[in-house]
């Protein structure tokens, strides 16, 4: 305790210092919990792309980089129809970047009475039907200003709104639903879609149906929950390694950061060392007063960091235009892991100076002056 | 509490080719207050850093009560247990009020929080300096700085007080209460001082001086006592 008391003593009396090796911790701590809320609200996104219900499978192009890359022919329609267990199959065609206004909307091409189009609620309009029209969600519609009967352009193709629509689920809410004719139209990929969701009979076990699947349709990757969505995409892992080498980065930055800091305090305070050492103060005992204060610095700028970093992470998503599609998730863990960085980060970067501290010469130093 | 008994046998300490310390033999009998005299540059520094074993000799050796102080594995132990240190330069902590830094000798001894406040506004007022426990050596003159510095010394009840200069940056009334001090803490305690000085008479106040110069003992076989010094 009297340790801790004499090391915010020492911080106070170097205000300058704390400060600026606090803010050095803080951009690093507040780079890793932005982009850890970040990653999380993307990985959580994509867990949405496709929603599912209880009977319901996605299936999608097996190694596709994502959910919107998959090209599955819509040739195997006909063949999941006829699969043991399997009620319906159904194309589904996600379109991303359609929307210049929106840019992170996703535009969903479905047929009109497939059970997925069947599932929208419209709150104005009603069921979008021919190839030049469009179902709008109530956010999308919001950020167009646009009504039904009004129209849309995607990809210079003018497109009416039949219906404004709401089911609760972000992203569709923030998208839209075209004919799935007119979406393969739009990718030039006619007799192709990114997806087919099947609806499986009432008494068809999921697993049951997805070993039937897989035995049946080899290259083909089965998605049955919004976790499996996430581990789905490479795109996924990649933004999760992405975010991994910028925390080890911050990691190796902050730690060197913190280590030139806190060598060049116990350089100036040679004499402070030396002293300690003269009155009884052995080794460890000074190297751990030094590793207290580069923690106790760190856990102040992790603290300011973790701040920054929740505020970071949505201005962030405001940068990249990814609002619509991307909230950032913060989580307890999430800020347990800044805060943990900061303390690594304390150590790491407190052992090399923690080691020249404990190994001043106190008659070298306390003879020179 | 008894002094320590400080033997010196043939020690010498050489930095590289120049040798500072060169073939000194003597003893301190416990309780005495010795004064160690000589020029600046003669090797009174490096001879305390021996004793107090903040350094090892090139040969010969120092014995604190039978322990050879140049091969003890654990030297800071030593200093904490045995021995008080001034130095010229007070070497207080300035982010630390004058009662903390009394009680960091007591810090590294691992003893209680209470025990050390009590220890250190005790011998606070002691050195006269009751009234300023909270002050930062900042805030005190260059005498009262010297005094907490005796009484962080005096704190680990050391057996042995080594003070290098101690009067050295002060005027000659500061000089004179804290050579009172350390006469004090040596008949009180019956601690073993050895002090420091290039002021040849200030040894007046010693049981018996030895002087140094150029790294030898002046009389190195003769332990002349202070009252008979010139």
């Amino acid at each position: 305790m009297s340790t801790l008391i004499q090391t915010l003593g020492n911080l106070r009396g170097r205000p300058g210092r704390t400060i600026l090796t606090a803010l050095g911790t803080a951009l690093g701590i507040a780079t890793i919990v932005a982009l850890l809320a970040v990653v999380g609200g993307v990985k959580h996104s994509a867990g949405d792309l496709v929603n599912l219900g209880p009977s319901e499978l996605g299936l999608f192009q097996a190694d596709a980089a994502d959910p919107t890359t998959s090209i599955l022919s819509t040739t195997l329609i006909t063949r999941l129809d006829h699969t043991p267990g399997i009620a319906s199959a159904t194309p589904l065609i996600l379109l991303v970047n359609g929307l210049p206004k929106a840019p992170g909307s996703i535009v969903f091409g479905a047929e009109p009475h497939s059970f997925v189009s069947q599932g929208l609620v419209y709150s104005s309009g009603g069921q979008y039907s021919s190839g030049s029209q469009i179902a709008l969600g109530d956010t999308l519609a919001q950020q167009l200003h646009a009504t039904a009967g009004q129209t849309v352009t995607i990809d210079h193709r003018r497109l009416q709104v039949t219906g404004i629509y709401h089911n609760g689920i972000a992203f569709q809410d923030a998208g839209a639903f075209i004919p799935l004719s007119t979406a393969q139209a739009l990718t030039g990929r006619p007799g192709e879609t990114t997806s087919i969701v099947v609806k499986l009979d009432p008494a068809t076990k999921p697993a049951t149906a997805q070993h039937t699947i897989t035995k049946r349709f080899p290259g083909i990757q089965i998605i049955s929950d919004a976790q499996q969505a996430t581990r789905a995409g490479v795109s996924g892992d990649l933004i999760s390694q992405f975010g991994l080498v910028i925390v080890v980065l911050a990691l190796l930055l902050g730690g060197i950061g913190v280590a030139n800091t806190m060598l060049m305090a116990v350089i100036e305070r040679r004499s402070e060392f030396a002293l300690l050492s003269a009155v009884g103060f052995n080794g460890p005992q000074i190297a751990g007063r030094v590793l207290v204060e580069s923690i106790v610095t760190t856990i102040l700028g992790a603290g300011i960091g973790l701040l920054l970093g929740v505020i970071g992470a949505q201005l962030l998503v405001d940068a990249l235009g990814a609002q619509t599609f991307v909230n950032p998730q913060i989580t307890a863990w999430d800020l347990g892991r800044g805060l943990l960085v900061g303390v690594l980060l304390g150590a790491l970067g407190g052992l090399y100076p923690a080691w020249r501290a404990a190994h001043v010469s106190p008659a070298r130093v306390l003879a020179q002056h | 509490m008894s002094g320590a008994r400080v033997v010196v046998e043939h020690l010498s300490r050489a930095y590289g080719p120049a040798v500072v310390l060169d073939d000194v033999s003597f003893v301190v009998e416990p309780g005495e207050l010795v004064a160690l005299t000589g020029p600046s540059g003669s090797g009174k520094t490096t001879l305390l850093q021996l004793i107090g074993s903040l350094d090892r000799p090139t040969s010969g050796r120092v014995l604190v009560d039978e322990a050879s102080v140049g091969e003890l594995r654990h030297p800071a132990e030593f200093r904490r247990d045995t021995v008080g240190f001034v130095f010229q330069l007070h070497y207080l902590l300035p982010a630390l009020s004058a009662q903390s830094n009394v009680e960091l000798p007591l810090m590294a001894a691992g003893v209680s929080r209470r025990e050390r406040a009590e220890r250190a506004v005790d011998l606070l007022e002691k050195v006269g300096l009751g009234d300023r426990a909270g002050a930062r050596p900042s805030e005190l003159s260059g005498g009262e700085r010297q005094r907490v510095a005796i009484a962080r010394a005096l704190a680990g009840r050391p057996r042995l007080i080594l003070a290098d200069e101690p009067t050295g940056a002060l005027d000659s009334v500061a000089s004179h209460r804290v050579w009172e001090l350390l006469s004090d803490a040596c008949a009180r305690s019956g601690a073993t001082v050895i002090v420091a000085s290039h002021d040849a008479t200030l040894a007046e106040h010693a049981d018996r001086e030895l002087h140094i110069y150029d790294g030898h003992l002046a009389k190195p076989s003769v332990l002349v006592p202070a009252e008979t010094t010139p």
